[in-house]
């Protein structure tokens, strides 16, 4: 165990354990002369553990003053999980219900539904690393891979506020994957892309993206938050539509995401109990044993060394009470 | 034993000794201290990438310098104070998370604070009132008081006269402050382009140097030009400063009087803390302090005095 104190300026205090090598606490008595007393080795060993033990005693007060500790330490342990980035769209149509309308009486809005169903998510895996990024107009990095629950939590209780224009989902997962890129851990990495919507990735976005989902495996779940009567992922043009990514942006991202040969699987969830299937499910599949961390706090020491000062003063108590006045001969006769 | 009763070494070390043992036995007390929740939203316009601020001695964006300032709030904020963070662009404030425990989810926090960057914005323009008004609504939703960081540029211009947008909410129901980040000095902002390359500085046609969205001053009708119809602004070139850009600290102070809030440079008060626990709430919260050191000190001060007292009074005590 390694140890630490909280206020280390203490150790300054230091050289004041020196002092009962230097000095005796016993009374000082005369003695009319001894040169005739030879030191015997008992004498020399009472003498010095009294000193030791004075020593002893001002070291272990200093050193319980200044918070001496034993060093939190952090242990690696295996366990089942993965490292997964949440890929959340704040575009403002994630403020209506899966019917398309703003919320009302009881209702509950597409991202109201996801939040709570993603903090259940969350809750619910223990040895996950979760990093947390949000796109719109524009990507935005809002969490590190962190295992702090609660600020996840955070992050996604953050969702439901009213969101931007517009859904640049190329960008966003480029911002996802540099996240996973971060990480050099050999955990299974997961990208959670929650979205309400698609939207044409931009051709030089596409290469990007291709490269680095070829650069390692990475499991990409896409949560599509299918408003009623919009079309989905495996609608097929009807006759005489035009089959483009303008026209149907989902079908095809969908389709660009088949094409990168990675694990990959779309859920289309109509209303919120599809959401929490889907959830249930990503959360089923992504099961590969990962090496977590594990925080052992730091232990207050400090009590324990009052109580080895306490040793060293009832010592020095003992030869105290044990002490005897020398009276002058010639007044005791 | 009488002279044992006389003798103050005995007594020192008997209280000594006692004041150990109730070192080791005093339970934590409880204390009661003051922390804050607090929303940080940071301006991260096109203006706040302008180099007029140093960190540690070394010329830094506004932006930069003011993700300093707030690592080094975070750090110094008391433990179960929470913070929230967001970013404003355009005329809103947008919320990336609810307020976290400062020290709990100290290490998150930190690294969301370092990545906050200016290619999150989602639009080139910058109306500081409107995206401050924005984030008190955000900051009463959550109960926090704010901490908006901006160096008060707007773009464009506000309309002439200089009127402030309404502002709907109730003044003062959030505290906190409005914090200006940048120099003092009129200095040109850097343009980027589309793949956020720094391709030069801004010239005073690169951006609009009065806002015509509005009625046109009162004295626009002596301005060269002028048509009451086709050219309410008269016909000239608009001159102005619009392209050059300092902490506004005036517009800010009128602003922050507005909404309720406080207002502090970053260059005059780079400590964020003072500023801020004068102006938000307390929320008052029950911490269980150890006062054992205490008592151990004093174990401590009377056995130094025990051993210290004869070379203090130059005694040459005969050793046994």
């Amino acid at each position: 165990m390694n140890f630490g104190l909280s206020t280390p300026m203490v150790l300054l205090l230091l050289p004041l354990a020196l002092l009962p090598l230097l000095r005796s606490a016993q009374v000082p008595q005369n003695f009319p002369s001894i040169e005739d007393i030879e030191t015997d080795p008992v004498s020399v060993a009472v003498d010095w553990v009294l000193r030791l033990a004075g020593a002893l005693a001002i070291t272990a007060l200093i050193l319980g003053i200044g918070g001496l500790h034993g060093l939190g330490r952090t242990i690696e342990k295996t366990g089942e999980g993965a490292h997964i980035v949440l890929l959340i769209d704040r575009s403002s149509s994630m403020d209506n219900t899966f019917a398309g309308r703003a919320p009302e009486g009881g209702e509950e809005s597409k991202s109201a539904a996801a939040r709570r169903l993603l903090k259940d998510f969350i809750l619910r895996r223990q040895h996950d690393l979760v990093g947390v990024a949000a796109f719109s107009t524009s990507p935005m990095h809002v969490l590190p891979m962190t295992e702090h629950k609660e600020a996840v939590l955070a992050a996604v209780d953050a969702m439901d506020r009213p969101g931007l224009a517009f859904t640049n989902v190329g960008r966003g997962l480029a911002l996802a994957l540099d996240m996973q890129e971060a990480d050099t851990s050999p955990a299974a990495r997961v990208v959670v892309l929650v979205s309400d919507g698609a939207a044409v990735i931009d051709r030089k976005v596409q290469d990007a993206l291709r490269t680095a989902f070829a650069r390692r495996p990475i499991n990409l779940y896409w949560l599509f938050l299918r408003t009623e009567g919009t079309p989905g992922i495996s609608s097929v043009p009807a006759p005489g539509e035009e089959d483009t990514p303008q026209a149907m942006p989902e079908r095809h991202l969908d389709r660009f995401f088949k094409s990168l040969g990675i694990s990959y699987r779309a859920f289309e969830a109509e209303n919120p109990e599809a959401v929490g299937h889907a959830i249930a499910e990503i959360s089923k599949l992504e099961r590969s044993p990962i090496t977590y961390t594990e925080r052992i706090p730091h232990e207050d020491l400090k009590g324990r060394a009052f109580a080895v000062a306490l040793v060293g003063l009832l010592i020095l108590l003992a030869a105290k009470l044990a002490e005897v006045r020398l009276v002058p001969a010639t007044e005791g006769a | 034993m009488r002279e044992r009763l006389d003798d103050a070494r005995f007594w020192t070390l008997l209280a000594a000794t006692a004041l150990t043992c109730l070192a080791i036995l005093l339970p934590r007390v409880t204390l009661t201290r003051d922390v804050y929740d607090l929303l940080v939203i940071v301006d991260i316009t096109g203006s706040m990438t302008t180099r007029d601020m140093s960190v540690a001695g070394k010329p830094a964006s506004r932006l930069d310098a003011a993700k300093a300032a707030l690592e080094r709030l975070v750090a110094d904020l008391p433990c179960q104070s929470r913070l929230g963070l967001g970013v404003f662009t355009e005329r809103r404030s947008f919320l990336l998370f609810n307020p976290i425990d400062v020290c709990a989810d100290f290490a998150p926090l930190e690294t969301a604070i370092q990545n906050l960057d200016w290619r999150m914005a989602w639009e080139g323009d910058s109306m500081v009132a409107k995206g401050l008004y924005h984030a008190v609504e955000i900051a009463a939703d959550l109960k926090a008081d704010l901490v908006f960081v901006t160096d008060g540029h707007e773009a464009p211009p506000l309309p002439s006269g200089g009127a402030l947008p309404e502002f709907e909410g109730t003044p003062g129901k959030v505290l906190g402050l409005v914090i200006g980040a940048g120099g003092t000095d009129k200095v040109p902002m850097p343009k980027y382009d589309d793949d956020g390359n720094e391709i030069g500085t801004y010239g005073p046609m690169d951006v609009p140097q009065e806002n015509h969205s509005g009625p046109p001053p009162p004295d626009a009708h002596l301005r060269p030009g002028y048509h009451p119809k086709w050219a309410p602004f008269g016909s000239d070139v608009p001159q102005g400063e619009e392209h050059l850009s300092s902490v506004k600290s005036e517009h800010l102070a009128a602003i922050a009087a507005r909404v309720g809030l406080a207002h502090a440079d970053l260059i005059t008060s780079p400590d964020l803390l003072s500023a801020i626990t004068s102006n938000a709430h307390p929320r008052p919260v029950e911490v269980a302090v150890d006062i054992r050191p205490l008592a151990a000190a004093l174990a401590l001060a009377l056995l130094v005095a025990l051993y210290a007292a004869p070379l203090i009074a130059r005694r040459i005590p005969i050793g046994i």
